[in-house]
């Protein structure tokens, strides 16, 4: 039972403050998309927050796509998620399942070296990643930023996977056993098939963390041929201040955002649980 | 004999599940880290030929930058503005969505945690635009108010512009904790409010004597959280907002290190500014678990 606010102006004006965040959040993106519709003399005419002119200018997204070659960047960022959440995810539960079934010498201090990266701040790994990557020769490729990614979502996903497999009956495996089951026979027809959810939930954080990445990615890629789109609204962003294409620019940003944001929408729960899981510590 | 051989399935089992994820985790990540302990003690421009041990002269150096110590300065201005911002709105958005049977309650958190989608890159240019002093909406919302047109370059203030990073960071922010302290206070038992409520507790009453001790363990992580990612991540937004300008009164230590290993090639010198911020987010990782913790037993 709940009795909520009785008081009718305190929820009035609970309310009011509830939904001035919701305009806040959800405003940004309509007038990413009105904006994305304007060309430059709308820009400085109108206030920011006026109607774009008819006709709406959607050639801004063709521009960008071709002219910008966002659609080289798109599929570089496509491959990049997608390749290093799955390499990512296939390590991350291998260990994940051993750790969390199996006891061995070493077992808890392995463990503990993964989720121990959660504490370590990252951009210590910055400089010398940098000459790894040069020394390997992987400076300006897709593949090195998927090495990198992938290594970088090890915790989060050993973390998040030892406790799904722990919650998983141990019933199962012992009667795959009897029935002659090779370790490795278990474990992929049996425990991944189940471990599903859990998978689903760990790689749908992987793929927003990676395809908003920027930091390593400045630091590896500096081909334009190989950026992926979060380096490029950087660099566009800055090549503002000697040529003005706002509307562009914001077509750029909807580019973006519109394919994570299509995730969100369809997988909102998965998220929830994917954050909750990995913060509980 | 039997047992032996099924031993021996085990092992192999578990080495091959083991090594390829261990030996990929030790070269991207492991090997770096501590390299880049390594590199802090070295004069370096990048080339190897000139690459000159120093020990611990960079630390020394660092001491005497008047820059790193705005930077430090910057960080916890940010560290401490998120803390505060980001707790009390989310902490007040969780219990709002979930104690107070708002009808849109379902529908708000989900709209609230969208920026937490959205690339810190795409956060930065959307709020510079907000600031921009010529076509941007702070200006242009002034200027209905004015006579002559606002023209206020919100971010080129040698002082005080690290204050106008500290909205885009709390905006960004919020989504996240208010899910973390929901997924918390849906955790305590129904029986408790209602006990509180035949005792005529307001819901006041109830946020003070039942929420926050029964949520304190996951603010307390949340607040680990905000301070670790900050001085960890805020690089990203200085970059692209300010780019640590002007005149480096908007240089955090992500920056700093950033702007001396790739821009100067000062990589010795970088890579000690990388140490200092594990060492800082370490000690402050210990300070706060004390005050915290302390803060619990008030309550409790």
């Amino acid at each position: 039972m709940n009795v909520g606010i009785r008081n009718p102006v305190a929820k009035g004006f609970f309310y009011l403050l509830l939904l001035i965040w919701a305009v806040s959040v959800i405003y940004p993106l309509i007038w990413t998309l009105l904006d994305s519709l304007k060309d430059n003399e709308q820009f400085f005419i109108h206030a920011p927050w006026s109607l774009p002119d008819f006709p709406l200018l959607w050639s801004n997204f063709s521009y960008v796509w071709s002219k910008y070659n966002f659609n080289t960047y798109f599929v570089n960022s496509l491959v990049v998620t997608v390749g290093s959440t799955l390499l990512g995810l296939i390590l991350s539960a291998m260990t994940a399942y051993v750790l969390a079934r199996y006891k061995f010498r070493g077992s808890n201090f392995l463990y503990l070296l993964y989720i121990a990266s959660m504490m370590i701040p990252f951009i210590l790994a910055l400089i010398p990643l940098f000459f790894l990557m040069n020394s390997m020769h992987l400076i300006n490729t897709k593949l090195g930023l998927i090495l990198v990614y992938s290594s970088s979502l090890l915790a989060f996903g050993i973390f998040v996977l030892v406790g799904f497999f722990k919650s998983l009956p141990k019933e199962l495996e012992e009667s795959a056993t009897i029935d002659g089951a090779s370790h490795f026979g278990t474990f992929f027809r049996i425990m991944l098939p189940l471990s599903q959810p859990g998978l689903i939930t760990v790689a749908i954080i992987n793929v927003l963390n990676i395809w908003n990445e920027y930091v390593v990615g400045t630091i590896i890629v500096n081909d334009p041929t190989q950026y992926t789109l979060p380096i490029e609204i950087a660099v566009m962003q800055q090549e503002m201040q000697y040529r003005t294409e706002w509307g562009p620019l914001f077509a750029a940003l909807l580019v973006t955002i519109v394919p994570v944001l299509i995730m969100y929408i369809l997988f909102q729960r998965k998220i929830a649980s994917g954050i909750t899981a990995g913060a509980v510590k | 004999m039997k047992s032996g051989s099924s031993k021996l399935q085990r092992n192999i089992f578990i080495a091959s599940f083991i090594i390829p994820t261990f030996v990929f985790y030790c070269i991207f990540t492991v090997y770096p880290v501590i390299k880049g302990l390594y590199y802090s003690m070295f004069d370096w421009s990048g080339m190897s030929q000139n690459k000159e041990f120093v020990g611990f002269r960079n630390f020394k150096d660092l001491f005497h930058d008047p820059i790193i110590w705005k930077a430090i300065g910057n960080d916890y201005f940010l560290v401490v503005g998120k803390v505060i911002g980001i707790m009390v709105i989310a902490t007040f958005f969780a219990v709002a969505l979930t104690r107070f049977n708002f009808k849109l309650a379902g529908f708000l958190r989900s709209v609230y945690f969208i920026p937490n989608i959205l690339s810190v890159v795409v956060i930065g240019v959307l709020w510079n635009f907000i600031y921009n002093p010529q076509i941007g909406f702070l200006n242009g919302f002034l200027s209905l108010f004015t006579k002559e047109k606002v023209s206020i370059t919100w971010l080129g203030f040698t002082s005080h512009t690290i204050w106008m990073l500290l909205p885009p960071a709390i905006w960004a922010g919020i989504g996240f904790y208010m899910i973390l302290l929901i997924a918390a206070i849906q955790n305590i038992p129904d029986s408790l409010y209602e006990a509180s409520e035949l005792e005529g507790a307001g819901q006041w009453q109830q946020f003070r004597k039942i929420t926050v001790p029964l949520i304190w363990e996951q603010m307390k992580v949340s607040i680990l959280n905000i301070m670790m990612t900050t001085l960890n991540g805020s690089f990203v937004i200085v970059w692209i907002m300010t780019q640590g300008g002007p005149d480096n009164s908007t240089q955090v230590m992500g920056s700093y290190l950033y702007q001396m290993a790739f821009q100067q090639y000062h990589f010795g010198y970088g890579a000690s500014i990388g140490v200092l911020i594990l060492v800082l987010s370490l000690i402050t990782t210990v300070v706060l678990q004390r005050l915290l913790r302390h803060e619990t037993v008030e309550l409790g």
